[in-house]
């Protein structure tokens, strides 16, 4: 009871006209940040900083927050209209967005993206009010050698989400690994795979390939296709939202991938692409018609697109209730509180409680208000697709590249940016689907360092790395997981050899 | 007549904004120092401060960006230990001491040695003890190879004369939730990723690496390690530098300028309030504190083989 009444007064605090405007602006920003590829959370309210300081700082928080949340909602708009991810946490929505939309079923997609996020949001502000500080105690059992397990059995399933054959998505994977192995190592501190090139030593950033890969890669397709115009169908106001076969099909998706992104985001790493990655496998693996996949199953845009936003409800809980930033876009956040005098941690829930109750009940209503805004703009972005797409594709190439340099402030970056585009072009000509290349990057590096440093801390014994309760019980998942998979593949063969019997 | 222009250029300055490098990713300490001095710049320095990060290289790209600038006043960054500890390990573009010129210390903070509060050592003689008698067991934490917190860990461990195992971990929160979990025993840190936990009653410090306490009063109890009988004294520092080659009527300003910008008690509070504690130096003192804490973490990094180590593994 204690939560609801304080909740509350978190409301009264979050409806005072200066921080309720404070949500709308950020919200709105946020859904800019979103929908526009290459341009990411964490330079843009490094960008805004400066205009907080005369801000109260509860306004000023309350802003920053929605930024990133509201960042989540936009993301698979591009994805689903031109095959351009907004976001690094959007990849995964253009293996089935795009095709819907191809089909004419654009709005649908996005309608049941938005309502998929507002679902989603929900749930992690949710779980975000109710369990923080029994939860941030929870992630703090997970040590290297935890990390080591997630990363393996994540590699094994993720690496596979679509069609193509199981060779070819395991060597993209690989190749993600192999990406993720150059810079710095953390180990030794000595530079790898950098040939002398000290911007090399940064090691390849997820945004970075992200946008070269999908983004210019995607881009570069368009150009070399004749007459793409006119395979884009027009769309009818009443095709505008989804029909009750596809409410259908994406209600549980939604709620699935809410909770498979609230539990991915309490961990270290880029948990909204993560969890985007994991909601489609799990998708796939439950749905009735998994042969739809990759071809525009609705179920691969309302599981995603729900997890990435729950995932960054729960990366909030170790920022409010320890004061720990597991990823780039909390750690901005965290400066955002500093700057503002105010310093998260244990004591943050019973020092200010105004400020954390406020900035929850923030939450709340900015996802409503995402909500109201994101539904009806769903008509004006499918006319989007009426631009010619010359005119179209200059404009996100040049709004991909402005996004890449103002990462790390690099024409270096920009030189790979157009590197990863050819690639993924090529990739893509010659039938293979780059996303395992991404996920490949993002669980490599977790990967290793698990390794090395949960040796380290198990003194160099592997046995006891693998046998410690969590990364057991994560490895044996992974290995009954594996098991049955082969099963199923040999008894696959089986039936089919009696068919032929028969 | 050119003297005479030249004299009016640096009248004028500072006639545009000046640019900020912080070689370091957004958010992490020297950032969040620089945000600060990002708010309250344009009173002091009369031009607001446009803040680049270049991270990368452990700061040295950074660092090259800067040491290479014009040196017209309009291009300044931040700076802190690994100016001094990167070329030690490897050949850097720039000799950083000579290639940049020191405008103002803004902090100075010693390292701190914190352990778990449910942990039985009461001070450092309790955990030699156990780690004598266990040993192998005790790993310790910090945020990078080659950083002040691994030379402290090591030189701390070589004089204590016991085998602490090293964990290399990204930043100071990993680090810090590494030890909160338990994979860890120790770490060497920064005081401000500590002290939240420490006023919390989750982490206890054992020992800070300065020459003196720090001042905070989460601090105040705490010991030196010289206290405790240990020559373990690191401080890490964050400083203002700009290319080498400043028209002296610039850099009088922008010396004057910080200054004033530092002893000022709203940005010492705000300051403060990061976890971090005020230490002016003028560039006259730290032209030569360069040099001498150069020295000094010369012949650590030799005497506690993480030269070697890292030489080793660079073959």
């Amino acid at each position: 009871m204690d939560i609801f009444n304080m909740l509350l007064q978190g409301f009264w605090v979050s409806v005072i006209p200066g921080n309720l405007l404070a949500c709308i602006i950020g919200v709105i920003i946020g859904t800019l940040v979103g929908i526009l590829p290459g341009i990411d959370t964490v330079s843009t309210i490094a960008l805004l900083l400066p205009f907080s300081y005369g801000m109260d700082s509860t306004a000023a928080l309350i802003m920053f927050a929605g930024i990133y949340y509201g960042s989540k909602y936009g993301g698979s708009t591009t994805s689903i209209l031109i095959n351009v991810p907004g976001e690094a946490a959007s990849v995964v929505t253009c293996l089935d967005g795009y095709p819907m939309a191809q089909k004419g079923r654009a709005g649908a997609a996005l309608s049941v993206s938005a309502i998929g996020s507002f679902v989603a949001g929900t749930i992690g502000i949710v779980g975000l009010t109710l369990l923080a500080p029994p939860l941030a105690k929870a992630a703090l059992a997970f040590g290297p050698p935890e990390y080591f397990a997630i990363s393996l059995v994540g590699l094994i399933f993720l690496s596979k989400l679509t069609g193509t054959s199981t060779l070819k998505s395991a060597l993209m994977a690989a190749i993600g690994v192999m990406l993720s192995t150059v810079g710095l190592d953390s180990m030794s501190g000595i530079s790898r795979f950098s040939f002398g090139i000290d911007e090399l030593d940064r090691g390849f950033d997820l945004s970075i390939l992200a946008m070269g890969i999908f983004g210019i890669g995607e881009i570069l397709s368009t150009m070399t296709q004749i007459n793409t115009a006119t395979d884009i169908p027009l769309v009818k106001f009443k095709d505008l939202y989804p029909t009750r076969e596809e409410w259908r099909r994406s209600i549980a998706p939604m709620f699935r991938g809410g909770v498979v992104g609230f539990l991915v985001g309490l961990l270290p790493g880029p948990a909204a692409t993560i969890s985007s990655y994991l909601s489609y496998a799990l998708e796939k693996k439950c749905s009735k018609n998994p042969d739809e996949f990759g071809y525009g199953a609705i179920e691969g845009v309302a599981g995603p697109e729900a997890a990435n936003n729950s995932a960054i409800s729960a990366t909030m809980i170790p920022l409010l209730s320890l004061g720990l930033p597991f990823c780039g876009a909390t750690a901005i956040l965290l400066s955002g509180f500093m700057i503002h005098g105010i310093t998260p941690g244990p004591a943050l829930i019973t020092e200010q409680p105004a400020l954390f109750w406020g900035l929850i009940a923030s939450m709340y209503i900015g996802n409503v208000l995402l909500l109201i805004i994101n539904l009806p703009l769903i008509g004006i972005f499918v006319q989007l697709l009426k631009t010619p797409l010359h005119i179209l594709m200059p404009m996100v190439t040049v709004l991909t590249l402005t996004g890449a340099y103002s990462i790390n402030n690099s024409m270096f970056d920009l030189i790979w940016v157009v590197i990863f585009g050819i690639l993924g072009f090529l990739l893509r000509r010659t039938g293979f689907e780059p996303s395992p290349l991404l996920i490949g990057l993002v669980l490599g590096s977790g990967l290793e360092r698990g390794l090395t440093q949960g040796l380290i801390i198990c003194n160099g014994s592997i046995w006891a790395m693998i046998t410690r309760p969590i990364s057991a019980t994560i490895l044996s998942l992974g290995v009954i997981a594996l098991f049955y998979n082969v099963v199923r593949w040999f008894t696959k063969i089986n039936c089919a050899e009696k068919k032929v019997n028969c | 007549m050119q003297d005479k222009s030249v004299a009016t250029t640096a009248n004028k300055y500072p006639s545009k904004p000046i640019t900020f490098i912080v070689p370091f990713g957004i958010g992490g300490g020297t950032d969040l120092v620089a945000r600060l001095m990002e708010k309250s710049a344009p009173a002091y320095l009369g031009q607001s401060l446009v803040i680049i990060n270049k991270p990368g290289a452990s700061g040295t790209l950074g660092w090259n960006e800067l040491s290479g600038a014009k040196p017209d006043g309009y291009t300044i960054g931040i700076a802190g230990t690994e100016l001094l500890l990167q070329p030690l390990y490897g050949p850097s573009k720039y000799h950083y001491p000579t290639a940049l010129e020191p405008l103002a210390q803004i902090v100075s903070l010693s390292m701190v040695m914190a352990v778990k509060k449910d942990q039985p050592w009461q001070n450092i003689d309790d955990l030699i003890a156990y780690a004598r008698e266990h040993p192998g067991e005790i790993k310790y934490g910090h945020t990078g190879v080659g950083g002040l917190g691994h030379v402290a860990g090591e030189a701390f461990a070589k004089i204590a004369n016991i085998h602490l195992e090293q964990v290399p971990f990204q930043s100071g929160a990993e680090a810090t939730a590494s030890l909160l979990g338990g994979h860890v025993q120790v770490i060497f840190i920064n005081p401000a990723s500590t002290k939240e936990y420490i006023k919390s009653d989750m982490l206890k410090a054992l020992a800070v690496s300065g020459e003196q306490r720090l001042t905070d009063p989460v601090y105040t109890t705490v010991p030196t390690f010289k206290e405790q009988g240990f020559d373990v004294v690191y401080d890490n520092w964050y400083t203002i530098a700009a290319p080498k080659g400043l028209q002296p009527e610039v850099k009088g300003k922008l010396v004057d300028g910080l200054k004033a910008m530092i002893n000022n008690p709203e940005f010492k509070k705000n300051i403060e309030q990061l976890g971090l504690e005020i230490s002016y130096l003028g560039p006259k003192e730290l032209q030569k504190k360069w040099l001498d804490d150069s020295e000094q973490l010369t012949k650590a990094v030799q005497e506690t083989g993480i030269l070697d180590k890292i030489k080793d593994q660079k073959k």
